[in-house]
């Protein structure tokens, strides 16, 4: 360890500002954690808001995290970011905690990283536009790249998830290439160490100390523990990209990562977004690919594997012709070279990356963390689309082009070959640079001659919306909408009509709107229920009653009334109640219409049973009990089964079910009962002396094997009806009789019978248990095979 | 002198006898515990299945399984809370025992001890894995743990449906044969309601067959399938129970290795480590009772040592008095 070094003067450590910023241990710590906060926080508030609304994640991740922190940093400063990465900080820590065993082999490739991020990312991002970008995409993608990161963090020693799994690891590392800065060490006072503290505190095992011979940096991710262990540890500014001047120990993966990278972002970027804007897109090679396979939808798809497959042709087939006439091998060639066309891509990104940022981005940053922190804030783009300044930074892109050319003559020079040789090695190696231009001119050439289609660009932040769960919303501030169009509800409906509960929405097409049980969103919240009241001359025709003339009562599990709210829309009204506890709850409803000298009392009763999983949710028998309200004139009670015995419970078909009819409280003996299925079934019962009646649930769904749902819900509506002699007025209608309904609606599954089976399970179990019994036989009838006995005769 | 004494008497105890009552115990506990309305909670860091009705805990992978399949942004949301509480509870549990669970409380893990019983009654040989199937097999349990945690979590983002819920359940064993000990044998049925349940259901059967094959020849043969362990395994740091070997002391004898149910080498190998618990370990102490030097293994709590190996233990357990009567004769 060096105590003590007399700093250069090009040492960024020995800079008053950037020294503190880069080496001061607290000020990286309060990065660090500034960063991994804003990082779980952004995907934390993803999760919870996935709508297109959410404008926080992506601004974070594709405004912040991916153009300024990686875009700039990389070619100017170097794998700074790294050195602050949530996964890189919090890994540190699991790593120290965990297992740190050595990665095995086929993991320690770095071409898994280069292709997540080509393949798992960018042609994902192609293929489906908008899903990973959206703020639900976005956050899962970290989220499960978090998850990852930090098991295998658990699992191996010295940050291998950075070196190979990352997926912008390798990318970081081959960029850094770029940069202005190295770290190193003052090797004259490193002479006299015997200690080694830079190589003992890196967290990825690497050693700082051979850095400055090796010419290149390896994983070093300038975390700067060394810098913070040993003071012979320096971070220098350079010439730009020096280190690609002189020799250094290659890795094909960084070239690949290149020449990928180059094809993945600005090639198809500008096949995807900048060709396919034009009015001949239909005539480009990728969605005439497209159209032939029939996956016309996938154009962009197909744009970027044209765009990868396009890049690596001529960047292989370039180096290649170059090898030839240098008379190297490819290999050799291919590392040297290949190193040139770095800043192809990085340059041409950051110019339209710094473009958007100056005419949208800043404002989404600005506002996304005004949404997501609280404030209000008012963001004005830096600059206007069009602004004459910004077209300076689109020379970037050429800047990149001249830089490449440039580094490749450098990189040349580092070829032994005759002159002449290198002069048309030197063409063949630029191959890939020319069709970068050239694509580069063509698209120019076509917006000029075929002009832009209207559509606006579009961007990464396009996302497609994703369908969040609706809420109910309260209408006690909201009275019926439609009171315009009141329909007179005894005219509406028919003497012959059947009044009915329905749990599922009448207006929507689903049947299913069971939202009991946990998974109904917030768990502390108290679960509610929506049911409709319908009425049709058959089960089934579900037409919705819009306003009421009748009383609707709730019972709760206790049996004391409750308040029900209700909604109104689109003629049709909605009623809501809570249910703070298990059991059943029981609503009735009665109106009231006299026709042509008969009173209808029509009414319907719905016992709805409410089941969660929850500490206090004990079962008590007395809970299922059914209500019988006195207030009703008639009424029918489901008889309960011994079968039910929780709050789960649900009739299936092949259940007996038993109904006792009451009519002022005693039994109503022969009465009529019909039983309805939503398929068109119908049966008629009458009542025996008790008033009850029994039959079993049919069963009426014959689907074939692979559609089977066995939660298909099967409807029943059970209706009786009475008729007797008692006469008076109503609203001015005299009456002599008077006819009583009452509905009884219930769903019911299939019976597991149906879908179940001992046979097959027995069989299977049987065959496996003969097998692996006779596999064990063989097994050791094999292994205890006596030795042959030699016997000599002594005799 | 008082405490010597009661040290004395622990490490002298016939610890298979001992094991067998706490095991017989807790077997009823959990495989009846119903009957008697014992719940000691949703968050049991052993097999005590709820397929059984009269379960008296219940695993802690169904709820997990349950927890996680929440759509995503309710479970990063309001529900993160309850899944924390979850798993606070389950390392609250965990923590006591450490691995002692699997050895002494687990009642599938107990099943499988007395069908070893049988076998020894019968008098058939029991297998073994070679040192290469072991390692590969016991990579086994970390790709269950997987599946009860990543399915789950691919439902909640809407990839998997509804027929993957508790796909762990399926195709284990414990949930086919649990059941079984409250006679219910429903689960031997095979579920045709969809084709995802159907072949899950058919490798749950067909596991639960091998298990009685495995479990007769294997020692524990399920245990080094187990997820269960797994998961113990990757927070045995945090419990108060430890397993430890004192290297010095050890005469790599292998006695240590030999009643190994599982199979672990580093027991009598690994004179390196001093805390000695791995991933298959099931902390049933047999270890520490055939070890025949004073300290060398020993079990702590809280670095003090409840139960440790000693000479005298060694040759009561073994019945050595006897043994040289008998050789005296």
């Amino acid at each position: 360890m060096v105590d003590f070094v007399k700093r250069d003067k090009n040492d960024i450590f020995n800079r008053p500002i950037l020294g503190f910023v880069f080496k001061n241990k607290k000020f990286l710590l309060g990065m660090r954690i500034a960063v991994a906060l804003l990082f779980f926080y952004a995907v934390f508030y993803g999760f919870m808001n996935p709508a297109k609304e959410n404008i926080f994640t992506g601004a974070v991740f594709w405004v912040l995290f991916w153009p300024l922190f990686m875009l700039l940093t990389l070619p100017t400063f170097g794998r700074i970011f790294c050195g602050i990465c949530p996964h890189g900080f919090l890994g540190k820590y699991i790593t120290a905690l965990g297992l740190k065993k050595t990665m095995p082999a086929w993991m320690q490739n770095r071409y898994i990283g280069i292709f997540l991020l080509i393949f798992g990312w960018w042609g994902a991002y192609y293929v489906f536009p908008g899903f990973l970008s959206s703020p639900l995409g976005t956050a899962g993608l970290f989220a499960g790249m978090t998850a990852v990161a930090f098991v295998l963090y658990y699992l191996y020693k010295d940050m291998s998830y950075c070196k190979y799994i990352c997926p912008i690891g390798t990318m970081s590392r081959a960029y850094d290439k770029l940069s202005f800065t190295k770290l190193e060490t003052y090797t004259e006072s490193c002479k006299e160490c015997k200690t080694f503290e830079c190589a003992s505190s890196c967290p990825y095992h690497l050693k700082p100390f051979s850095f400055a011979a090796k010419n290149h940096t390896d994983d070093c991710t300038l975390c700067m523990e060394c810098a913070n262990a040993c003071e012979a540890v320096k971070f220098t500014l350079t010439k730009p990209a020096q280190i690609l001047e002189k020799k250094f120990k290659a890795l094909n993966a960084e070239v690949w990562a290149f020449v990928l990278i180059l094809a993945a972002i600005p090639v198809a970027m500008t096949f995807a977004h900048g060709l396919e804007r034009s009015t001949i897109a239909q005539e480009m090679i990728w969605n005439k690919t497209a159209a032939f396979f029939g996956m016309g939808e996938y154009g962009v798809g197909f744009a970027f594997m044209y765009a990868i497959v396009l890049s690596l042709f001529f960047a292989v087939l370039g180096l290649w012709l170059a090898s030839v006439v240098l008379k190297k091998d490819f290999n050799t060639t291919f590392s040297t070279l290949g190193y040139a066309f770095a800043p192809l891509f990085i340059l041409g990104s950051l110019g339209h990356t710094l473009e958007m940022f100056f005419v949208k981005d800043y404002a989404t940053l600005v506002k996304g963390f005004a949404q997501a922190f609280g404030f209000a804030a008012e963001a004005v783009p830096l600059a206007k689309r069009g602004d004459a300044w910004l077209h300076y930074l689109g020379f970037l892109r050429w800047v990149g082009v001249i830089w490449t050319l440039m580094l490749l003559y450098k990189r040349l020079k580092l070829i032994e070959s005759t002159k002449i040789r290198k002069i048309f090695g030197y063409f063949f190696a630029s191959l890939l640079v020319i069709f970068f231009i050239g694509i580069n001119i063509y698209v120019g050439y076509v917006f000029k001659v075929y002009g832009i289609k209207a559509a606006g660009h579009s961007h990464h932040m396009g996302g497609q919306s994703i369908s969040q769960r609706p809420s109910f919303v309260k209408s006690a501030s909201q009275p019926a909408d439609d009171s315009s169009e009141v329909l007179d509800f005894k005219h509406m409906i028919k003497a012959t009509d059947l009044i009915y509960f329905t749990c599922s929405d009448p207006r929507a097409g689903s049947r299913n709107s069971y939202t009991g049980g946990m998974h109904g969103g917030n768990p502390m919240a108290v679960p509610s229920q929506n049911v409709w009241l319908v009425y049709g001359e058959n089960f089934g025709q579900n037409a919705c009653i819009g306003q009421l003339d009748g009383a609707l009562l709730l019972y709760d599990t206790s049996h004391t009334e409750k308040p029900v709210k209700t909604q109104s829309a689109q003629n049709c009204t909605a009623y809501r109640f809570d249910m703070p506890h298990n059991g059943y709850y029981t609503l009735f409803f009665h109106s009231l219409i006299a026709k042509e000298n008969i009173l209808h009392y029509k009414s319907a009763k719905l016992e709805f049973l409410n089941g969660n999983h929850g500490l206090a949710d004990v079962y008590e028998p007395h809970k299922s009990q059914p209500f019988i309200a006195e207030k009703n004139k008639i009424d029918l009670i489901r008889l309960r089964d011994k079968k039910e015995d929780s709050f789960f419970y649900t009739h299936s078909s092949g259940d007996l079910l038993r109904f006792q009819a009451l009519f002022d409280n005693k039994p109503l003996a022969h009465a009529d009962i019909k039983v309805f299925t939503d398929t068109g079934w119908v049966k008629s019962l009458k009542t025996d002396s008790e008033g009850i009646a029994e039959f079993n649930i049919i069963k009426d769904y014959f689907p074939k094997w692979p559609e089977f749902d066995k939660r298909h819900k099967g409807m029943l509506l059970i209706s009786l009806s009475y008729e007797d002699n008692s006469s008076g007025i109503l609203n001015a209608e005299s009456y002599a009789k008077t006819h009583y309904t009452l509905t009884y609606p219930l769903f019911f599954y299939p019976n597991e019978d149906e879908y179940k089976s001992y046979k097959e399970g027995l069989i299977f179990a049987l065959l496996a248990l003969l097998l692996a019994s006779f596999i064990v036989y063989r097994f050791r009838k094999n292994r205890t095979k006596p030795f042959a006995e030699v016997r000599y005769d002594e005799k | 002198m008082m405490k010597n004494k009661i040290r004395r008497m622990i490490n002298n105890m016939p610890l298979n006898k001992v094991r067998f009552w706490i095991q017989l115990s807790m077997f009823v506990l959990f495989a009846y515990g119903g009957y008697v309305l014992i719940d000691f909670g949703s968050s049991i860091p052993i097999f005590a299945c709820p397929y059984n009705s009269e379960t008296g805990a219940t695993c802690y992978f169904m709820p997990l399984q349950h927890q996680l399949a929440m759509p995503a942004n309710v479970l990063f949301g309001a529900a993160a809370i309850s899944v924390l509480v979850g798993l606070l509870t389950f390392v609250a549990w965990f923590v006591v025992l450490n691995k002692a669970w699997c050895g002494y409380a687990c009642p599938f893990g107990t099943l499988q001890d007395w069908i070893t019983a049988l076998r020894k009654k019968l008098g058939i040989r029991y297998g073994t894995y070679s040192q290469a199937q072991f390692e590969k097999l016991s990579k086994i349990k970390y790709i269950f743990l997987a599946i009860v945690i990543v399915i789950p979590l691919l439902m909640g983002v809407g990839v998997l449906g509804r027929e993957w819920s508790g796909a762990f359940c399926q195709i284990c064993p414990a949930r086919v044969i649990s059941p079984m000990f409250s006679g219910d044998f429903s689960q031997w049925k095979i579920d045709f309601s969809t084709v995802t349940s159907m072949i899950l259901t058919t490798i749950g059967v067909l596991f639960a067959a091998v298990f009685f094959v495995g479990s007769f020849i294997k020692k524990r043969f399920f245990c080094f399938f187990c997820p269960m362990s797994a998961l113990h395994y990757t927070m045995s740091d945090l419990s108060l129970l430890k397993l430890r070997k004192d290297g010095d002391k050890c005469t790599k004898c292998g006695d240590c290795y030999k009643v190994c149910d599982m199979q672990i080498k580093d027991i009598a190998d690994d004179v390196i480590s001093t805390n000695i618990l791995r991933d298959d370990c099931m902390f049933c102490m047999k270890c520490v009772a055939a070890c025949p030097e004073d300290d060398a293994l020993h079990v702590d709590i809280l670095n003090m040592r409840v139960f440790s190996s000693s000479k005298e233990g060694f040759a009561k357990r073994m019945g050595m008095d006897r043994l040289e009567k008998n050789d005296d004769r």
